[in-house]
């Protein structure tokens, strides 16, 4: 559906996007995740057409679109400061696409109307942007470039100015109208929360290449680099040096990991997420370890508990508060603990 | 914090001494006699005199064209040179930069005397339009450095969103930039028609014989002694202007935004 | 994106034209002309005589500069020293006054400014109410205004004042409230808060307000013939005379130009102390 190939991108000395290849299927809601500063943004305008790309393709359905202005593309663009009409009235905001390509008034009328309904801004039609919250002005942002039917959405960072429970909403509404209209999504953040619940897939880029592709799950569970498995989410990477499927830490620890495809004596970091670590009714084969509580953090629904495996080496625990429910069932600093978790779950990256 | 007296007594005599000529003028043009130094009585009688002088009606109907036509020419040119500077790239936007603000550093007389052998030189006889042209000339610089920095704080993605909904550069600009622009656009020419109906060095280096603006018959009329009928021209003049300034000051609350006396002072 | 570029290009186009032809050509026609000659007839001829900037250095025309130089140097210094305490009092006890207060001194600004002038003219007359005060307690009856080198200043003053209180009045709303507290604590009376706080932060105010003055006080030619005499005349009322009642546009052209080079010098002289102050507060 759309296929970047060798895109690059320079402003002097900068370079923003390097020798990006990507390929996004039609009808799938892809993520551009990343760090401010790593091309993504950049990335979404080219395939908007706002800047020219140093080099390289942008094919959309086939066809090479790499150097046509954005009035010539078959793609819209919700930006981040939504950027609306504030002379026009909402209803006259969402026609505006419409009536530029020349649409009949009785299809205007009704196209306008409908996607003002889905975006549940259908009494608003009358009023200017100014006048409505933040949240109604990001819809019809949304339903201004959706009312168009384009093959590709771009949306950069849509979200970011809504406060979190709206934001959450949002999430929610937008996954839900993808599907109903089954256009293309790109989407752009750099909130891997937002861009794990909602997207099919995701490009995690930094420094101006794409670091890894794939499910939300690829990317958490089966992270390809160090950068991807840090940025989502807590990861306690532990520096050490792999030998015959074990890895021993920098404090003097060594850890089973099973045979990987790494030669003996590469330096490694291993990482195991914190909600992958157990801290009792231990399954038979795990790595077994202690560890002496330095942190207890309570959260509400789950506690984060700071350990250290030896000097120097610390990992994050996180529990869901079920077993133990109360604080006197939870251990406290300076307390020592079993840890143990399923040598599938190490991630070991160079 | 205590106040300073001192610079409160000299703010209230700066205030009167500020007023005094301009009081003067309103309560002597309803004096009944000619005198300018002893006031005996209301009458509008120099009123009168100034609607029933065809000559200063015609001058009156000069100002005001010529006034409407600098401001909406410079408006044209002076907007598209703000568009311009602040998007443009390259040498042309240098040069127009620098330009633009040569007027800016060059006192009228010089500007004036510079229109008029420009006139002379192209062998264009002296005319309204010759007033005409100076005055855009001369307002095209105002128009452009407030204009400037308006343009320079729009949202470019306003203009992008429109590009991207299928529009074309041209009706991007046109649907979308200059309706953001439209408050401070009026503002700014409400400003000019203003200073262009009182300006006074140009209109009288570069006008011909009949009719005159109403401000060259104004300095006529004082050179050749005391005309009471000006005082009452005056005071209309003051009128008009405290109502377009007024009008510049409310324009930007008509669109819902904070009005300001930052247009005046040029900030 | 090289058709934007030339988008805006296109927009810079027209204007630029026209302040090409209507603005730049006129000064260099000016320029031209300073070295023309005039015949019998008076009528103007372009030449390269260098005749009208020798005449315009002789005794009776640098008099003339000179005074105008004096005149309208004088009338920035009293702008700066009337502005100063108004703009304070204004901007630090204002309160919600403060924008009708600076409106009311930009009103009478837009009024005609010859009208304006003449109404100063009727102030400062012989039998008006300015003088007649100043006889009441007890000043002596030959006092006068008009037709003095005070009263041209005191027209220029008038006529510009304006110029120097909306940047003196921006620069210290700028100021923070907290400078002023803290100088009042070092240096105790409102005075010396004000000459060692004050003034030296609303330098650059007073600066771009002296030029705002000098500029077009220096041009002027209004205020000399309505409030002064022939013993005041200023260079404005020379260019004035060689252009409609002398008919020399010669001479008018190389005195216009002399006036230019004056300016833009002190314009020059202006920036470089900007700049300078500028680099300094860097520091």
């Amino acid at each position: 559906m759309i296929r970047l190939s060798n895109l690059s991108k320079s402003f002097g000395e900068m370079h923003a996007v390097r020798s990006l290849d990507l390929d996004i299927e039609a009808g799938q809601f892809f993520s551009l995740l990343g760090p401010s500063g790593c091309g993504k943004t950049t990335t979404l305008r080219m395939i908007g057409g706002f800047e020219k790309p140093s080099a390289g393709v942008i094919l959309l359905g086939g066809k090479d679109v790499t150097y046509e202005p954005p009035n010539k593309r078959d793609v819209n663009t919700v930006f981040q400061s939504y950027a609306l009409f504030d002379h026009l009235s909402v209803w006259d905001n969402v026609a505006f696409g419409l009536r530029r390509k020349g649409v009949a008034k009785a299809e205007i009328t009704q196209r306008v109307g409908a996607t003002l309904e889905m975006v549940q801004l259908g009494e608003l039609g009358t009023r200017k942007p100014r006048t409505l919250s933040g949240g109604q002005r990001q819809r019809v942002a949304l339903a201004r470039a959706l009312v168009n039917r384009p093959r590709v959405l771009l949306l950069d960072e849509p979200l970011a100015a809504l406060d979190l429970k709206l934001r959450r909403q949002m999430q929610i509404e937008l996954k839900q109208i993808q599907r109903e209209v089954g256009i293309t999504f790109i989407f752009v953040t750099h909130d891997q929360d937002e861009a794990l619940t909602m997207s099919d897939r995701v490009a995690v880029m930094n420094n101006g290449v794409v670091e890894q592709c794939g499910t939300p799950e690829d990317v958490y569970e089966r992270p390809a680099t160090r950068f991807v498995a840090s940025f989502m989410g807590t990861s306690n990477l532990m520096p050490g040096v792999y030998a015959d499927g074990a890895v021993t830490l920098d404090g003097g620890l060594t850890v089973n990991v099973g045979q990987r495809s790494f030669a003996d004596g590469t330096a490694v970091s291993l990482s195991v997420r914190p909600e992958k670590i157990w801290l009792s009714d231990f399954e038979d084969g795990m790595t077994r370890v202690r560890g002496t509580v330095r942190e207890t953090v309570y959260s509400g629904p789950t506690t984060t508990y700071l350990i250290d495996l030896v000097p120097g080496v610390r990992v994050a625990v996180l529990e869901q508060n079920t077993a133990r429910s109360r604080n006197e069932d939870r251990w406290a600093g300076g307390e020592t603990v079993d840890l143990g978790w399923r040598t599938a779950d190490c991630l070991v990256l160079s | 914090m205590r106040k300073p007296r001192t610079a409160f007594a000299f703010t209230v005599l700066f205030f009167v001494l500020l007023y005094l000529p301009v009081a003067v003028v309103v309560l002597f043009s309803f004096n009944s006699q000619k005198s300018l130094t002893v006031y005996e009585g209301f009458s509008l009688r120099w009123y009168e005199a100034f609607f029933a002088d065809e000559a200063l009606i015609e001058s009156l109907g000069m100002s005001l064209r010529v006034s409407l036509v600098a401001m909406v020419g410079s408006l044209v040119l002076g907007v598209a040179l703000a568009l311009g500077l602040v998007r443009a790239r390259g040498k042309l936007g240098l040069y127009a930069g620098f330009i633009m603000l040569v007027p800016l550093i060059t006192p009228e007389i010089v500007t004036g005397v510079a229109s008029l052998l420009l006139f002379k030189g192209l062998g264009i006889p002296l005319s309204t339009m010759t007033v005409m042209i100076a005055e855009i000339t001369f307002s095209i610089s105002y128009v452009t450095v407030i204009l400037r920095s308006r343009v320079a704080a729009l949202n470019r993605e306003v203009e992008e969103a429109a590009i991207d909904l299928g529009a074309t550069r041209w009706q991007a600009l046109l649907l979308v930039t200059l309706p953001a622009l439209l408050p401070s656009i009026l503002a700014s020419g409400v400003l000019i028609f203003a200073l262009v109906f009182d300006d006074f060095v140009l209109a009288f280096f570069t006008t011909g014989v009949t009719p005159q603006p109403l401000s060259v018959r104004i300095y006529s009329a004082i050179r050749f002694g005391i005309q009471p009928t000006i005082n009452a021209v005056g005071t209309l003049m003051l009128l008009g202007s405290i109502a377009l300034i007024g009008l510049a000051l409310l324009i930007p609350r008509f669109f819902g935004r904070r009005g300001g006396l930052s247009i005046l002072s040029g900030e | 994106m090289r058709k934007r570029v030339s988008l805006w290009s296109w927009l810079l186009l027209p204007g630029t034209v026209w302040m090409s032809i209507f603005f730049i050509t006129s000064l260099l026609l000016v320029t031209a002309l300073s070295f023309g000659t005039t015949d019998d007839l008076g009528t103007p001829h372009f030449g390269n005589s260098l005749s009208n900037w020798a005449e315009v250095f002789a005794p009776v025309y640098r008099t003339v500069i000179l005074r105008s130089l004096g005149y309208a140097f004088i009338t920035a210094v009293l702008c700066l020293l009337i502005a100063y305490p108004v703009a304070y009092a204004i901007a630090r006890h204002g309160g919600r006054w403060k924008n009708a207060l600076i409106a009311a001194i930009v009103v009478p600004f837009f009024a005609n400014y010859l009208v304006r002038m003449y109404g100063w003219a009727v102030v400062l007359s012989d039998e008006g109410p300015l003088l007649g005060l100043a006889r009441k307690l007890g000043a002596p009856d030959d006092w006068r205004i008009l037709h003095t080198g005070f009263g041209v200043i005191a027209g220029l003053v008038y006529g510009f004042v304006v110029f120097m209180i909306l940047p003196l009045y921006a620069a210290m709303e700028r100021m923070d409230s907290a400078v002023i507290e803290a100088g009042r604590d070092l240096y105790g009376g409102p005075l010396r808060t004000f000459l060692f706080v004050t003034v030296p932060a609303t330098r650059q105010g007073a600066l771009a307000g002296l030029v705002l003055v000098f500029l077009p006080a220096m041009g002027d030619f209004v205020s000399a013939q309505f409030l002064g005499g022939p013993d005041q005349i200023m260079i404005g009322n020379l260019i004035q005379s060689k252009f409609f009642d002398g008919q020399n546009w010669p001479l008018g052209s190389a005195l216009t130009m002399l006036l230019m080079i004056v300016l833009l010098i002190a314009m020059a002289g202006y920036l470089r102390r900007a700049r300078k102050d500028e680099q300094e507060a860097w520091q």
